[in-house]
């Protein structure tokens, strides 16, 4: 949901959602205060007090939702990151492991991966940065394992040498799999709903503060910013492929540009 | 804040009270001016909320066929990337007719006869492509034949092929039997070839190789030579590795030179068992149609080195322009790629598409072939490519290589122009003629091209 924030430079989203949680706050500050005032503050004199104990106890279950989330949001996204470099190492040990293999059989084999591996730089990371999985990856990679598996070994050392690529080419699987399950990993919907219905209410509560003007406006307006910068950071986090803030093929460049086109 | 201070705040905020405070005045001047100050600022912040539409430039899709998998995978994939590289190139220079090229890239998976059609059938009625670079086999060209011209659809065929075929929905930028076989017979008949006399021809089982022996024999005939002779045929099945025999039968009839149409990883165990028979370049060449840089690579060079192949492009061309491309590929692809003939021809019929799209102002198939049938011109890496308007083929020129030690070829003979394409040479298919701008196919005797059993041999 809301994917179009990835489409927006960070910097501009943080200060439409600054305004936006900001001038919500405000704009209940001036329509809705009077009339608050005016039909249900007035009626008790402690109101302040009842405000303040509902808006804490709220405050301390929506703020551990939040945290919880952005947690969660963090640590996805690190081991997602974690899963891209393994995924680039494991690639990395499968082309040193048919690099041993006899030509022309050897040659081709390092060409598929190196076509992985550019293909996977140049054409699939833009695919992931918007949610999509291309089918260019696993063509490619079923011709480098039709490839593989049409290698017949003719001594013991090519067995030992093709049963260790076999196994590579496994564990290399197992991993580029993992990734492309989290290209389309993040917060569940439902989650993202209570996040933002929590943080109208959170707000909302604070219109009902019987205090100043101006200090209503800036406290408000204060309690805003923070939510609107809590829930960009999640939102900024979530779907590690995704907007300014994502993961970056740099391990594949590295093992590109370093072994593979030498 | 109390009713009756309520009161006095609405008393206060009247302009033309008097009894205004300058705290109050403040007050409300601080909130007049933060709201305005929002009402001013919003429009810009919110502004950036809105979706970011890159600079609007049109795209247009374009179709990529050829088997990524299987069987042809690594020799299909090579015209994938040649492809890919004249589309990038394309779109860098801006693409055609302010439209960037989007490639949608289709696997073939080697299934010539079921893959094939199923695929193009995507990309012309989903995707929508207006045209697809795509096929290498003979086999899958004929089977999406009909679904190009169902879908009134356009398709590039890179590779050299038998001729004896013309579709108003296919351009072929491959060379035919007369620009790339009989100027070979022609050359190793001539002196600088070494005068051949005897030929034993020799190639794969399937259309390709039984449609060029129909045309050799019948070239011999029409050259009304009493020396010149064919002293055997002989057809492998696809991917055959077993060739004692037949080397063997070649040793008893003495041939001068072997001509070859196998094609695949047979010419692998074909070149070994001729060492091993000492069947030597000096003594008895051998001419391959179908044994380019790629396959090369695949042979142990004291088996091929003097071997003879005949081609359109060898990527040994020593011209700026094909080492220019030549540089761009393996900046790509890395140094140890090589080019081959259907690599540049896959290359350039991209271009050859969009100069016609730019002839045509238009993406639409028939502007784009109404187009072509003034002819369209190419500076390709093989040196200018001309598209046929008549026949939908391309002008090639034909160069001999003989293979060199490093895997390369040394071009021994070019033909001095391109060579017009003729897909039903008279002496071979009598009566036929295509002529695209005048009504289309002229078709003449009946010519059934079979294989013929009692020449093939056992896997």
């Amino acid at each position: 949901m809301f994917y179009w924030i990835y489409d927006v430079p960070t910097h501009q989203l943080a200060l439409g959602m600054a305004a936006l949680f900001v001038g919500f706050s405000w704009l209940g500050v001036i329509l809705i205060r009077p009339f608050v005032r005016l039909f249900v503050l007035r009626r008790r004199s402690d109101a302040n007090d009842v405000v303040g104990y509902i808006l804490s106890c709220f405050c301390v279950f929506y703020g551990l939702l939040l945290g919880l989330i952005a947690v969660a949001a963090y640590q996805n996204f690190s081991s997602v990151d974690a899963s891209v470099s393994n995924e680039a190492a494991a690639l990395a040990a499968l082309y040193e492991d048919v690099s041993v293999y006899a030509e022309p059989h050897g040659q081709d084999l390092r060409w598929l991966l190196r076509d992985f591996c550019r293909y996977t730089i140049r054409y699939a990371w833009p695919e992931y940065q918007q949610g999509r999985i291309p089918e260019g990856s696993e063509v490619r990679l079923k011709a480098f394992q039709e490839r593989l598996l049409a290698f017949e070994p003719e001594t013991p050392s090519q067995e030992i040498v093709h049963a260790e690529a076999l196994r590579q080419f496994n564990v290399f699987m197992e991993r580029y799999r993992i990734r492309q399950h989290s290209v389309s990993t993040g917060i569940p919907a439902i989650m993202w709903y209570v996040v933002i219905i929590g943080a109208v209410l959170n707000i909302m509560l604070v219109w009902l503060f019987d205090i100043d003007f101006l200090s209503h406006l800036a406290l408000g307006g204060v309690l805003a910013f923070f939510l609107s910068t809590v829930i960009l950071l999640i939102a900024a986090m979530d779907n590690p492929f995704r907007g300014e803030v994502s993961i970056q093929p740099e391990a594949f460049e590295t093992l590109y540009w370093d072994r593979m086109r030498q | 804040m109390t009713l009756p201070e309520q009161a006095k705040f609405r008393k206060v905020t009247s302009p033309s009270s008097e009894n205004c405070s300058r705290r109050e005045m403040l007050q409300c001047s601080g909130s007049g001016l933060t709201l305005a100050a929002a009402s001013g600022i919003a429009p810009f912040v919110f502004a950036g909320c809105e979706r970011v539409e890159l600079p609007s430039v049109p795209r247009v899709k374009v179709g990529i066929l050829h088997s990524q998998t299987g069987m042809m995978g690594m020799n299909e994939s090579s015209l994938r990337d040649a492809e890919l590289l004249a589309i990038d190139e394309i779109n860098a220079g801006g693409g055609i007719l302010g439209h960037l090229i989007d490639a949608v890239v289709k696997d073939g998976r080697s299934g010539f006869t079921d893959t094939f059609p199923a695929q193009a059938t995507k990309l012309l009625a989903d995707e929508q492509v207006p045209v697809v670079f795509g096929c290498w086999t003979s086999a899958s060209r004929k089977a999406v034949l009909p679904i190009f011209e169902r879908f009134n659809g356009l398709l590039f065929y890179p590779l050299q092929y038998e001729g004896n075929e013309s579709s108003y929905n296919i351009v072929y930028s491959g060379s035919l039997p007369n620009q790339q076989i009989l100027p070979a017979i022609d050359w190793l008949i001539s002196e600088p070839g070494g005068s051949k006399r005897r030929f034993y021809l020799i190639g794969s089982d399937y259309v390709f190789p039984w449609t060029a022996h129909h045309i050799i024999e019948k070239y011999f005939a029409s050259l009304n030579r009493d020396d010149l002779q064919i002293v055997g045929y002989k057809y492998v099945p696809m991917g055959a590795r077993e060739f004692r025999e037949t080397v063997q039968e070649i040793g008893e009839r003495s041939p001068d030179v072997i001509f070859s149409t196998i094609n695949g990883t047979s010419n692998q165990s074909f070149f070994r068992e001729l060492a091993a028979q000492n069947v030597s370049p000096e003594t008895t060449p051998v001419m391959s149609t179908s044994v380019g840089e790629d396959e090369l690579r695949s042979m142990r060079l004291g088996e091929i080195e003097g071997q003879l192949a005949t081609w359109s492009y060898v990527q040994s061309i020593d011209t700026p322009r094909n080492r220019r491309f030549v540089r761009r590929f393996q900046n790509e692809h890395g140094e140890d790629r090589v080019l081959s003939d259907p690599m540049e021809a896959a290359y350039s019929q991209v271009y050859l598409w969009k100069l016609m799209v730019e002839k045509a102002r238009s993406f639409d198939v028939d502007a784009i072939r109404d187009a072509l049938s003034s002819g369209i011109e190419f500076n390709a890496p093989s040196g200018p490519l001309k598209l046929d308007g008549r026949t939908f083929h391309a002008f090639k020129r034909c160069r001999i290589g003989r293979v060199r030690e490093d895997r390369q070829f040394d071009i021994v003979y070019e033909s001095p122009d391109t060579i017009a394409p003729d897909p039903y040479p008279n002496f071979a298919f009598p009566g036929w003629d295509c002529n695209w701008t005048r009504g289309g196919i002229t078709q003449g005797e009946r010519i059934k091209i079979a294989r013929p059993k009692k020449f093939v041999a056992t896997a």
